[in-house]
């Protein structure tokens, strides 16, 4: 969820009507065939704030936001990180309901759909949805502060079905810094080490995007489970601190992690940040037509659907660049030449960021396959990409937690 | 329910002094009684040893010299189910009740994980069985108090897919939906968004525990569940005049729709005289009760320490009148003949009351099968009382959840 980001980044948008330039927007028989076969998982979907909404049905098509069960099933995506998400200023026990009545909300949803979907805690729980031809329906907690600093809490969680924990959201909590905080903490506290111990041995995915780059390498040398950024992109090609160095994505790598790449435009474009760092009346003035349309400030769903129409409408007036979805494959391709395609998947940050143009649902995916296969990625290198890697850390992660626990 | 302890004062004693553990009466009767107590599912629904989970000094898979319940007290006494009870103060309301609840719920599921060899969680009637026959405890969690749910019935679900198997629906204060037994009626009964998380609990598969609330919420909720309700940890009126009692008419109408009653051992719900002699002195204890409280703070077991303290000297004073075990059985047998036996159980609130002597861990128990085998009980139905009519509370429940789901 890099909502923030885009109230105070802004973005732009307009649509899947115009826009679309490149070849790749054909998508061959072989791209569709591939994307279909493969088990597509995304790590990081904000669609949990629509589901608060009790009239919000994943089950129908919608004519806005990028996710419901139709669309899914068009894009072939198989596996569906929801995140649990709220501003890192709501702390202490209020953050503890709220994260678990989202929980509830995202296995809720589940229910009410089990012909499309499953709950899934396991990468062998997603191989089995995707032979029942089901969605697999996943869960990541976005932020620490939804502990509450509490090991009790976090375990509630994992039970619960939720797989990973991103340490931070854009906010220091108690015992982690934010790549956006103040860098309270020097990375990681004693007691946040003990919360990535305890992840390891739940079997939780230990998630460092949105961390301090001291955190995360505070994370990757007490972690015994490899870990990933389940939504970040390459600071070499857009200087966000949001996004990974190309030393950290080679260290997360070493251990066996994985980056997931966000297609938030202002994590992709240099040429995005840059506009936006420009001319700071262009975020306050989406910003103020946000609070205009979004009356209810605990509304986040109505910002994040509005918040992404009214940036596309600076885009079409002008005042934003346009960026192209062709910039995924800019920072696939940049993550795969650094570490090879065992390292890289997909965390979109759909229905919580801005998508670039041509990338605006999930049914957008198969020219992902398309432009891969077009830059002459094997078919091998590509399942890796669209989600084996990701059921590989997933596995890793299990086996590290067995053995943890057969130790005590 | 450790407040009414707090509240009504009560007496340890026993341990000490008091009543051999077995009376012998030169017949074959006590070790009948032996077999069949060790051979049947002893199931009790209301256990506070929860709260002695978050003390260094207390450990469930040791022998404790202090409290009620631990793994091998338990297996002495041949108690293989066993009810955790989630429980906060009835003041503690909104997101911080659910923190706490969800807290201790964890505690419950790891300090199961850490004694697996002994121990099983049990969601399900037959996750119970299934338990009995691998020779372990079945682990099962009910909440006591429908503030921890923070008026937000979507925690109801929440609850429930964490193992929560009952819900107390108020604990001695109303909560912002029922009224409780010992607090003024602020709702008469159940409010609609009462009925609602009644029937949401139905859904769930969760029991509807009727202890603790007023008789109007009792109604209410006898007419809205579409599944039978238990008394979780309640004892007879008729007997004992206390407001957390339940009247014959209200036993009859709970049994009527299946439900049992499950006996509490406290000693001023079961004995009149006690129970009246406690309140004459709770004028004084509330006082001691608030100094005990800036000795101790929120420290649970500091408390029940310096209570149980209180209580022996109210005793040794004779300020307090002795209770003894077989008033228990009063009470079981009160049921039985007003409701017959398949609407009666153990609910004892150990390691949350204060036990009548001869009752004073769970080692005793078997006492209880050889006093009901002596009133002239049948084998059947004392496996009844023992857990077997709980058991088919549990599956009636879990029968209308599965029935409401499907629709």
């Amino acid at each position: 969820m890099d909502k923030k980001l885009r109230r105070i980044a802004a973005i732009f948008a307009s649509g899947c009507l115009m826009a679309m330039s490149a070849a790749a927007d054909s998508v061959s028989e072989k791209a569709k065939k591939l994307t279909h076969s493969a088990i597509v998982v995304d790590t990081h979907d904000d669609t949990t704030q629509r589901l608060l909404d009790p009239k919000f049905d994943l089950g129908v098509r919608h004519s806005d936001g990028s996710i419901d069960i139709p669309r899914m099933k068009e894009g072939g995506l198989d596996g569906i990180f929801f995140s649990i998400w709220m501003s890192g200023k709501v702390t202490g026990p209020e953050a503890v309901k709220r994260a678990t009545a989202q929980i509830g909300a995202v296995r809720e949803q589940v229910r009410k759909h089990p012909k499309d979907m499953v709950l899934a805690t396991t990468a062998a729980e997603v191989r089995a949805a995707k032979k029942q031809g089901k969605i697999a329906a996943l869960m990541g907690v976005e932020g620490g502060h939804m502990i509450n600093s509490d090991l009790g809490v976090l375990r509630t969680y994992a039970s619960l079905g939720v797989r990973y924990m991103t340490l931070t959201h854009s906010m220091d909590v108690e015992w982690a810094d934010s790549s956006t905080g103040k860098a309270a903490h020097n990375g990681l506290t004693d007691f946040g080490k003990d919360v990535v111990g305890e992840m390891n041995r739940l079997g939780m995915i230990v998630d460092i995007s949105h961390v301090s780059d001291k955190t995360f390498y505070d994370a990757l040398a007490v972690s015994k489970a490899p870990m990933f950024a389940s939504h970040s992109s390459c600071r070499a090609i857009c200087d966000a601190a949001r996004n990974m160095t190309d030393q950290m994505i080679k260290d997360l790598a070493g251990k066996g992690g994985v980056i997931q790449i966000n297609y938030h435009v202002g994590f992709l474009s240099q040429e995005f940040r840059d506009a936006e760092k420009k001319d700071p009346s262009i975020n306050e003035g989406i910003s103020k037509e946000i609070t205009t349309r979004c009356p209810d400030e605990n509304d986040e769903a109505c910002q994040m659907i509005e918040g992404d129409k009214i940036t596309r409408e600076f885009v079409t007036a002008g005042k934003l660049p346009k960026v192209n979805y062709m910039k995924i494959i800019e920072h696939l391709d940049h993550a795969v030449k650094l570490v090879g395609a065992d390292h890289v998947g997909l965390g979109s940050d759909f229905d919580g960021a801005n998508m670039p143009y041509g990338m605006e649902d999930a049914t957008m995916i198969p020219k992902i396959t398309e432009a891969l296969l077009q830059k002459g990625y094997s078919e091998s290198d590509i399942r890796k990409i669209l989600g084996e890697n990701t059921l590989r850390v997933m596995s890793e992660v299990e086996r590290v937690s067995r053995e943890t626990k057969s130790k005590k | 329910m450790r407040a009414a302890r707090l509240l009504a004062v009560a007496i340890l004693t026993a341990l000490l002094l008091s009543i051999p553990t077995s009376v012998s009466f030169g017949d074959d009767i006590a070790e009948r009684a032996r077999k069949l107590h060790f051979s049947s599912i002893v199931l009790d629904t209301h256990d506070d040893t929860t709260q002695r989970f978050f003390s260094k000094n207390f450990d469930l898979a040791k022998r404790n010299p202090d409290g009620h319940i631990d793994i091998p007290r338990m297996k002495e006494g041949g108690m293989n189910a066993i009810f955790f009870s989630i429980w906060i103060d009835g003041r503690t309301m909104g997101p911080t009740a659910i923190q706490k609840a969800l807290d201790q719920i964890d505690a419950v599921h790891e300090n199961v994980r850490k004694n697996s060899r002994d121990m099983m969680f049990a969601r399900t009637a037959a996750d119970v069985r299934k338990a009995h026959a691998e020779g372990r405890i079945a682990a099962l969690i009910g909440v006591e108090g429908g503030h921890m749910i923070g008026n937000d019935f979507r925690m109801v679900r929440i609850f429930s897919d964490l193992g929560v198997r009952y819900m107390t629906l108020s604990h001695f204060y109303n909560d912002e939906w029922a009224d409780s037994s010992t607090d003024k009626p602020a709702h008469n009964g159940l409010t609609d968004y009462g009925k609602e998380i009644v029937r949401e609990m139905n859904r769930q598969g969760m029991m509807v525990d009727i202890s603790h609330v007023s008789d109007k919420t009792f109604y209410d909720a006898l007419e809205v569940s579409k599944a039978p309700l238990i008394a979780s940890h309640s004892s007879c009126r008729a007997i004992c005049n206390h407001p957390r009692d339940m009247t014959d008419d209200m036993i009859k109408a709970l049994a009527t729709k299946g439900g049992v009653i499950q006996i509490n051992y406290e000693k001023s719900f079961i004995d009149e005289s006690y129970r009246q002699a406690s309140e004459k002195v709770s004028g004084g204890v509330v006082a001691m009760f608030d100094q005990l409280k800036k000795q101790c703070g929120d420290d649970e077991e500091c408390l029940g320490k310096k209570m149980n303290e209180m209580e022996k000297q109210a005793t040794a004073e004779g300020k307090l009148p002795h209770v003894t075990w077989e008033k228990i059985i009063d009470h079981i047998d009160h049921v039985v003949k007003l409701a017959g036996a398949d609407h009666v159980g153990l609910g004892s609130d150990f390691d949350g009351a204060t036990m009548p002597e001869g009752m004073d861990d769970c080692t005793h128990l078997p006492k209880i099968t050889e006093a009901l085998m002596r009133k002239g009980y049948s084998d059947d139905d004392i496996r009844k009382i023992l857990g077997a009519n709980l058991l088919r509370v549990m599956e009636q429940a879990e029968k209308v959840s599965h029935e409401m789901q499907a629709q």
